[in-house]
């Protein structure tokens, strides 16, 4: 049966409201940021931009240049920052899903207690951190000094601020990873450890060459997001240190945020964003080709 | 056997140590804004200070308008999740169920969504939004979460799952695609939309950058906002109690719905991972 005119356009109709907004939130900034990550602005405002080609992205990486010698910086804090964060929330993370998935008297207090980070908004879980680092007042200091220890600099140190800014976003990232583990855990019939263990398989066994394997995919999952997030990591900064001291504890987006005011900084905010847009990307995609094939091997 | 219950309490036992340690921020919080102002914490009596009192919510519900604030909260959450349900639900369908030339790019774009979050884009956003005229109002915040390439992928999941045969008898029975969305498809994936919705609700209620950059005044700002504006207005140090009054205030409202509604949040957050 032919289809009627009103067929043919129906699902055109059905997706275009939502991609007006992915075309223009998503798409056009995209290719926008790329464009315009090519021109410097003209001295003057009214001028229009000069085409530089890849200058912009020469000078971020230029130790000379006004930006690029804090650029270079903060890419390396960023990268360090994101992989400490995977490095500890993930393990921690299954370690979490593995005590709460078993049936204990007050599991709704457990949870309450382990998951509740992941549901505050990070402006204020960084509220309250910025009491427990406090220098003078803080809670970490009182307690240090109450052992007959001297206070540590917290935010203020710039050996330490990277430290302290990484451990609160752990805190927060394991609460939130934990919630996929436990639905992993979940997922895996009990019949599996059942025979495992009638096979005399000690519990290291099962947990080494059974959950482990088994979860591979939720790992996938967990480290992909801890990493998307961490690569766009902002509210700790605003509230705690505003990426100082020198640059020492300075992010990459919240860079970009921090760069966007000065209009002689135009191209370089879209050279900025592209270089982030490229490394979520990469590691994206390089994710899911990994386990995408690794599941076709299973097949 | 033994062996076997000593593990068991020693793992009871590490499991409370490490939710102890987890809950210390939200415990303290709670501790502090009780504290008198004139009473910092210091060596020797961390918990509590001479007195219980409330002052510091008192103080802190003064200097912010948190009533318009929370108003403001709640017009972006929920103005973003209406128009995002009707936007889901028609591409989802779409998706799931009929074919059109074009449809795998389109999905394409919808992934390449999902890997560069929007808040990433934001010096062009905002750019986008000054254009439009949309500075510094409610659909500034809203309209760029409009379009869900996770909502759709979502619902196109969902819908597949709804038997076809479902579809062929409203067919028969004279339903149009309307009334087959309504009476067929969402009735059957109401677990679906209520995951969406609190994901959705959580994440936007607990957005502040791209609210902190496209909005000026207290009329449209939602609460992070403030709470970031109370954060630089307090004087920090003598005022802690007040500060996380004031926090406390802001994140309250989900951690209480968490309290009554663990499991729905659980498996909403769960269930937003499987793609």
């Amino acid at each position: 049966m032919p289809k009627t005119a009103f067929q043919r356009v129906f699902p055109y109709l059905l997706v275009l409201p939502t991609f007006v907004f992915v075309a223009l939130f998503t798409l056009y900034p995209v290719t926008r940021t790329v464009t315009d990550s090519l021109y410097k602005p003209a001295r003057r405002a009214a001028d229009p931009s000069v085409f530089v080609f890849l200058e912009n992205y020469a000078d971020l990486f230029d130790s000379t240049h006004y930006l690029g010698a804090r650029f270079v910086q903060i890419l390396g804090n960023t990268f360090a920052f994101t992989l400490a964060t995977v490095v500890f929330s993930v393990p921690l993370a299954f370690l979490f899903a593995l005590l709460l998935n078993r049936q204990l008297r007050g599991t709704g207090f457990l949870r309450f207690a382990i998951f509740y980070p992941a549901l505050l908004p990070l402006i204020g879980a960084a509220s309250i951190w910025a009491f427990f680092y406090s220098d003078t007042i803080g809670l970490f200091n009182t307690i240090l000094r109450g052992f007959g220890l001297t206070g540590v600099n917290w935010l203020g140190d710039p050996n330490v601020v990277l430290y302290a800014i990484v451990l609160l976003n752990i805190w927060k990232q394991s609460s939130y990873c934990m919630i996929f583990y436990l639905a992993g855990l979940q997922n895996i019939p009990r019949d599996i450890y059942e025979a495992a263990q009638l096979d005399g398989a000690g519990w290291f066994y099962q947990l080494r060459y059974m959950t482990v394997p088994l979860l591979r995919r939720t790992t996938l999952f967990v480290v992909l997001i801890t990493v998307t997030y961490s690569f766009q990591t902002v509210e700790q900064l605003q509230v705690l240190n505003q990426g100082n001291p020198a640059d020492r504890g300075n992010l990459l987006l919240y860079f970009i945020f921090q760069s966007i005011g000065e209009r002689r900084n135009w191209g370089y905010v879209n050279a900025m964003t592209v270089v982030l847009v490229l490394l979520l990307l990469a590691f994206t995609l390089t994710n899911f080709l990994l386990f995408e094939r690794r599941d076709d091997d299973k097949a | 056997m033994t062996r076997r219950k000593w593990r068991s309490y020693l793992v009871t036992a590490v499991t409370f140590v490490l939710a102890m340690i987890w809950l210390m921020p939200l415990v303290f919080s709670v501790l502090m804004s009780l504290r008198p102002a004139t009473e910092p914490i210091n060596v020797g009596n961390i918990f509590f200070g001479s007195t219980l009192t409330l002052d510091n919510y008192h103080n802190a519900w003064q200097v912010a308008p948190w009533g318009r604030h929370y108003l403001n909260s709640l017009i972006f959450v929920f103005g973003t999740l209406i128009v995002q349900l009707v936007t889901i639900t028609m591409a989802g369908y779409a998706f799931a169920r009929l074919r059109f030339w074009g449809r795998d790019v389109l999905l394409g774009v919808l992934l390449l969504q999902l890997m560069i979050p929007t808040g990433v884009l934001l010096v062009q956003n905002f750019a986008t939004v000054r254009t439009l005229g949309l500075f510094d109002t409610h659909w500034a915040l809203m309209m760029p979460y409009w379009g869900s390439a996770f909502g759709v992928l979502m619902m196109r999941q969902t819908f597949r799952a709804v038997p076809f045969e479902l579809e062929e008898a409203a067919r028969s029975d004279g339903a149009n695609w309307w009334q087959l969305i309504r009476h067929v498809y969402v009735p059957l994936s109401l677990p679906a939309y209520i995951s969406f919705a609190i994901v959705s609700i959580s994440s936007h209620w607990n957005e502040f950058l791209w609210p902190f950059i496209v909005t000026r005044s207290e009329d449209v700002r939602p609460l992070t906002a403030g709470l970031n504006k109370l954060f630089f207005t307090t004087e920090v140090g003598a005022q802690y109690g007040q500060l996380l009054a004031g926090t406390l205030i802001v994140i309250a409202p989900l951690v209480v719905l968490f309290v009554f509604f663990q499991r729905q949040f659980i498996e909403s957050f769960a269930s937003s991972g499987l793609k």
